[in-house]
């Protein structure tokens, strides 16, 4: 009995196997494998693209660049076929080989791309990755509620805002912004300057009403904070429920950073991955992803299609005038990065 | 001779058994348990992960002023958890266990009821509660009380109440089955051999319901050394307790063997502490455990 059993067992196993098999061979390059954040791409345009090409895509998300990194190593830039990365990191896998060169005769639609966010360092020729989105992390304020004036990130340190002030809980940026204040690099190496902003930022500590990295946007919503340094789509989430509340695009310079899509350099089917990064550079398709984004658009043909209201948001529509010499946010010495720490543990106990 | 082969038979028996667990222990708890020891001795890589090289740099590291004052914070504020768990707790327990058996048995069942819904929930849900535009405020501003919103989230108090909040069931349950337990005929007992009831407490109830206590203590001062996501979220992120210094070694700094060191060096702590407390109660189990 338990023979026959498991005979039979065995049998519909095989059988499947076989079934599942002959399934892949028919249908070798219907699928795409995306290996980004959660929620990172808008799912209507996701199934758009499925509609118009019958690929099927197999959505696989990540929770920090660094475990996309250690997953992209492990599969020898095998696995997937998109990834979306933020600069920092696509730098890191390109110096690795993990990046594979785009055909740009297979994605004729990357002209519509703003040269602007293209020849950044962690792609100078433009070669390997499709800009995504942009975004910088900004002053935004309750005109009510702060009676002093706004116009950087000395302003931060005013008195009058004692315990008013979230700011999100990461060690680089802020301390990046206090660097910018005295009028330094964000990406500063020299010990005694960083030890001089680490004493700057002691003294913010009185006006800190709460570190924040996830939702500083509700702090400042629901009135818990009046003023806050949050980034970008969490700036669009406070002016969509607070269109009364203002924007300051800190004087001293702002901090900037993209997340862009790049093809592994061993991805399993790269001629759909061209095919998705034509899509995503359609002037419509990249107006859509924007809006649900809730970051700077980086195609210039997508302007047109972008509504009103995300135009007239100054969180995404930064005029390229006020953006001005904006520096990206890159990987420094080990040492540098252990004064930070220090300084950051400092200013978190303080 | 026949006697010795039934005797040692049942010890055959259980030997598989032993086996597993034992392989079982290795793998999951003894095994994972040393290589974070291992990698105590490593140095951190340039961009992130380890490197093969040996140091005992991690270790001098920890006596540095910023750690220490980080330690001496969290010892405190797991101190004040545990006391104010004890302090409420103790009642609680105490009154529900003179119920009749089925009021008893409703009460425990309501108090374990939220462990079911996840902790960030229940954590969001004070949030909702205490915010400048939450249900108290907006009430307290309703009935004319005050004028501009109370700040009553983000702050100390804030994160000792959510504290309190999480790990006041673990001190109610190990207390609540010392107490049921109690021989109640002892304290009767004592009564009629002319103690007040107050007298009869401490010197009959209270140290009979010892095991209990320590139980609900260590449940207690273990966890809320760790609880990172309570000062995050109602503290505002703006105390570092040994939970948050870890998180941040290893989310931040990127710096896995400096996480390690400090895992490994609270591990020693509380290990320490639970040791100095069961010699000063004089407890010889954690009884109340189970």
């Amino acid at each position: 009995m338990k023979k026959t059993l498991i005979r039979a067992f065995s049998l519909v196993l095989i059988l499947a196997l076989m079934l599942m098999s002959v399934g892949c061979s028919s249908a070798p390059a219907q699928e795409l494998v995306i290996f980004s954040w959660a929620d990172y791409i808008d799912p209507e345009l996701l199934a758009q693209f499925t509609e118009e090409t019958g690929i099927a895509i197999n959505y696989n998300y990540y929770t920090s660049n660094e475990e996309m990194l250690t997953k992209l190593e492990a599969a020898e830039g095998g696995d997937y076929d998109i990834v979306i990365g933020s600069d920092f990191v696509v730098n890191i896998a390109r110096n690795e080989g993990l990046i594979m060169e785009i055909d740009k005769e297979k994605v004729p639609n990357f002209s519509n791309l703003n040269p602007a966010y293209l020849n950044h360092y962690f792609d100078p020729e433009a070669k390997y990755t499709v800009p995504y989105v942009a975004g910088t992390p900004l002053i935004v304020y309750d005109p009510a509620k702060v009676t002093c004036e706004i116009t950087g990130y000395n302003s931060l340190w005013d008195p009058s805002l004692a315990d008013q002030l979230v700011v999100m809980d990461d060690m680089r940026n802020v301390i990046g912004m206090t660097l910018k204040s005295m009028g330094y690099s964000l990406n500063t190496e020299d010990p005694e300057i960083i030890a001089q902003a680490g004493e700057k930022l002691l003294q913010l500590k009185p006006n800190i009403r709460a570190l924040d990295g996830d939702t500083p946007h509700e702090k400042l919503i629901s009135g818990e904070c009046t003023i806050g340094y949050i980034f970008t789509s969490q700036v669009s989430a406070v002016l969509s429920e607070r269109p009364d509340f203002e924007v300051c695009y800190p004087e001293e310079g702002m901090g900037y950073g993209i997340d862009a899509f790049f093809i592994p350099a061993n991805a399993p089917h790269a001629d759909a991955a061209h095919q998705f990064l034509n899509f995503m550079c359609d002037p419509e398709v990249s107006a859509k992803a924007s809006v649900f984004t809730q970051y700077i658009n980086c195609n210039s043909a997508a302007t047109e299609y972008l509504p009103q209201e995300f135009l007239d948001n100054k969180a995404v529509n930064i005029p390229a005038d006020t953006l001005g010499e904006t520096e990206f946010m890159q990987d420094i010495s080990a040492e540098a990065t252990e004064q930070m720490n220090e300084i950051w543990n400092a200013f978190k106990q303080a | 001779m026949r006697e010795r082969e039934l005797s040692s038979a049942p010890k055959r028996r259980i030997a598989p058994t032993v086996w597993i667990l034992a392989i079982w222990t290795f793998l999951f708890v003894a095994l994972p348990l040393l290589y974070v020891i291992g990698i105590t001795f490593l140095e951190k890589d340039d961009v992130w992960g380890i490197t093969n090289v040996f140091t005992l740099e991690n270790y001098k590291n920890l006596f540095s002023a910023v750690y220490g004052k980080v330690f001496l914070d969290s010892f405190l504020v797991a101190i004040a958890t545990t006391v104010l768990t004890l302090l409420i707790g103790y009642p609680f327990a105490y009154f529900t266990a003179k119920f009749p058996p089925r009021v008893r048995s409703f009460i425990v069942l309501l108090l374990m009821t939220p462990f079911w819904i996840n902790s960030l929930l229940r954590l969001n849900g004070w949030i909702i509660l205490l915010k400048a535009n939450g249900v108290v405020n907006v009430s307290l501003q309703a009935l004319g009380l005050i004028d501009e919103p109370l700040k009553i989230l983000y702050n100390n108090g804030a994160m000792m109440l959510g504290m309190v909040y999480a790990l006041l069931p673990f001190m109610i349950t190990s207390i609540y089955n010392s107490v049921e337990k109690l021989d109640w005929t002892v304290v009767e007992a004592s009564r009629d051999l002319g103690a007040s009831p107050f007298k009869a407490f401490c010197t009959v109830t209270v140290p009979l319901t010892v095991p209990g206590i320590v139980a609900g203590c260590v449940l207690v001062f273990v966890p809320s050394m760790g609880l990172f996501f309570i000062s995050d979220l109602l503290g505002g992120g703006k105390t570092l307790l040994l939970g948050n210094l870890i998180k941040n070694e290893f989310m931040q700094a990127r710096n896995w063997p400096m996480g390690a060191t400090l895992s490994i060096a609270m591990l020693v702590f509380t290990t320490v502490f639970i040791y100095l407390y069961k010699k000063v109660t004089g407890a010889k189990t954690l009884g109340g455990l189970r």
